[in-house]
């Protein structure tokens, strides 16, 4: 089933939960009485239209934005990606850290066990940090450089050229961050002892599930959604140049 | 058990999902990419979704070539499955390696289905068990003590590739595919222990 803008707020929470913190990501809070999807956007000023196709996309992995989405403005896009990393990196990184942590005071696991799993979550986290440091610091302002031309109807003299970055490079070098946390969640799955008291160990492992989708929706945003929209910007930068 | 990745080319989205809940009803973990246009680069679809089984609605294709079966980025063979119906040339069906007629019934599907992932997967090949050969143990050893594929070559006296088929079975039966992920495995298995790792060792590389 679609999420509408007619639905009530409340009722998208009760259809996917799922979907709160994506819904956070909007600045939208909890709270949202009798409102429905369209009021509450107006009321946090989100635009209404890119909400949907956003939360679309992750209640429904086979929904096809495509069309739609590729007509907001990229600048939209780029600020929800972002605050996507800042979500990852700042509240969901530290949060399974700290739980991973919090097994170093459980008495019945190996303390040599807890360190392996502490070792290669830090090596996850600086593997993720990586991955979207290039995004941002490389990507993001190429984008926005992109952006402001068109808008601008300046011409870049210097666009393109042989060696020039293009959107090209990001879709190939574009790696997968999930293998690492496939494995982890494998190896607390299948190899692993599990303490007598388990209770930390589900939490975990849920929050790897959580993770691992909120990854994937962010990579399918990133590679059918980014990426053909930049390469429409590029096509069109190079027919203003021609025209000149 | 390793997921199986299953490219969908299909425009008919009724289709689409009536093959998920099939699938979903064979008990075996999958996961499946969808693409509902004409594909004309279809080299490229693949890289992205590196599937195992593709299945295909034929006309979506007729602007490809010869389907590739192998790729070089991916580890495994490439299948296809045509949907077919009653108007379906023998020309287009001949390009499949497995045909599903989209208008039998339930029972024949599954079955033909069941088939399909037999044919491919074997029915209760070793890789399900999980349980590795001595010299996979040996390989598994040497990866999580940071050697690479030549080193290990040379102190086990053999080619580099022969030791990159074991690497894929050994991730295929384990389940962990990085090579940090291969190294906790075997601390936890006793087959090395922590102080052997140098952190310099500890590199990211991945299968
Ligand atoms: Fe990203
Ligand atoms: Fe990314």
């Amino acid at each position: 089933m679609l999420i509408n803008k007619e639905m009530k707020m409340a009722d998208v929470i009760h259809l996917n939960h799922h979907l709160l913190p994506i819904i956070n990501r909007f600045g939208i809070q909890l709270g949202f009485g009798e409102r429905t999807v369209q009021e509450v956007c107006k009321d946090y000023a989100v635009n209404l239209d890119f909400f949907l196709e956003i939360v679309n996309t992750f209640h429904d992995p086979s929904y096809f934005p495509l069309r739609h989405l590729r007509s907001f403005a990229p600048g939209m896009l780029i600020d929800y990606l972002q605050k996507t990393h800042l979500y990852y990196l700042k509240i969901k990184l530290p949060e399974i850290a700290q739980y991973i942590r919090q097994l170093t005071t459980n008495t019945d696991m190996d303390p040599n066990h807890v360190q392996l799993l502490q070792d290669f979550f830090t090596s996850y986290e600086s593997e993720l940090s990586a991955h979207i440091n290039r995004e941002e610091q490389r990507v993001y302002p190429y984008i926005r450089t992109l952006e402001k031309a068109l808008q601008t109807g300046a011409v870049m003299t210097d666009y393109p050229t042989s060696e020039a970055y293009t959107i090209h490079h990001y879709e190939e070098e574009h790696d997968d961050v999930e293998s690492k946390l496939f494995d982890l969640k494998n190896i607390i799955i299948k190899y692993l002892p599990s303490p007598v008291e388990s209770r930390l160990f589900n939490i975990i492992l849920h929050e790897l599930f959580e993770l691992e989708k909120d990854l994937n929706n962010h990579a399918h945003i990133e590679d059918l959604i980014l990426v053909p929209m930049v390469e429409k910007m590029e096509k069109e930068l190079i027919k203003a140049k021609s025209n000149q | 058990m390793a997921r199986l990745n299953i490219l969908c080319i299909e425009s008919s989205f009724l289709l689409r999902e009536g093959l998920k809940t099939l699938l979903g009803q064979m008990g075996k973990p999958f996961s499946m990419e969808e693409c509902d246009v004409v594909v004309d680069d279809l080299a490229k679809v693949l890289r992205k979704a590196k599937p195992q089984l593709v299945i295909a609605n034929p006309d979506m294709l007729t602007a490809i070539g010869a389907f590739p079966r192998e790729m070089p980025e991916c580890d495994h063979r490439i299948f296809y499955t045509g949907l077919v119906n009653e108007q379906t040339a023998d020309k287009a069906k001949a390009r499949f390696d497995f045909l599903l007629p989209v208008h039998a019934d339930k029972l024949s599907l599954s079955r033909r289905l069941e088939e399909i992932l037999t044919a491919i997967f074997g029915k209760t090949a070793d890789s399900e068990t999980g349980t590795l050969s001595e010299r996979e143990l040996s390989i598994l050893k040497h990866i999580a003590l940071g050697l690479t594929n030549s080193d290990i070559g040379e102190q086990l006296f053999i080619s580099p590739h022969t030791v990159m088929t074991h690497r894929k079975n050994i991730t295929r039966k384990l389940g962990i595919k990085t090579v940090s992920g291969l190294t906790v495995y075997a601390i936890l298995n006793k087959l090395i222990k922590v102080e052997e790792l140098q952190v310099s060792d500890r590199h990211e590389a991945q299968l």
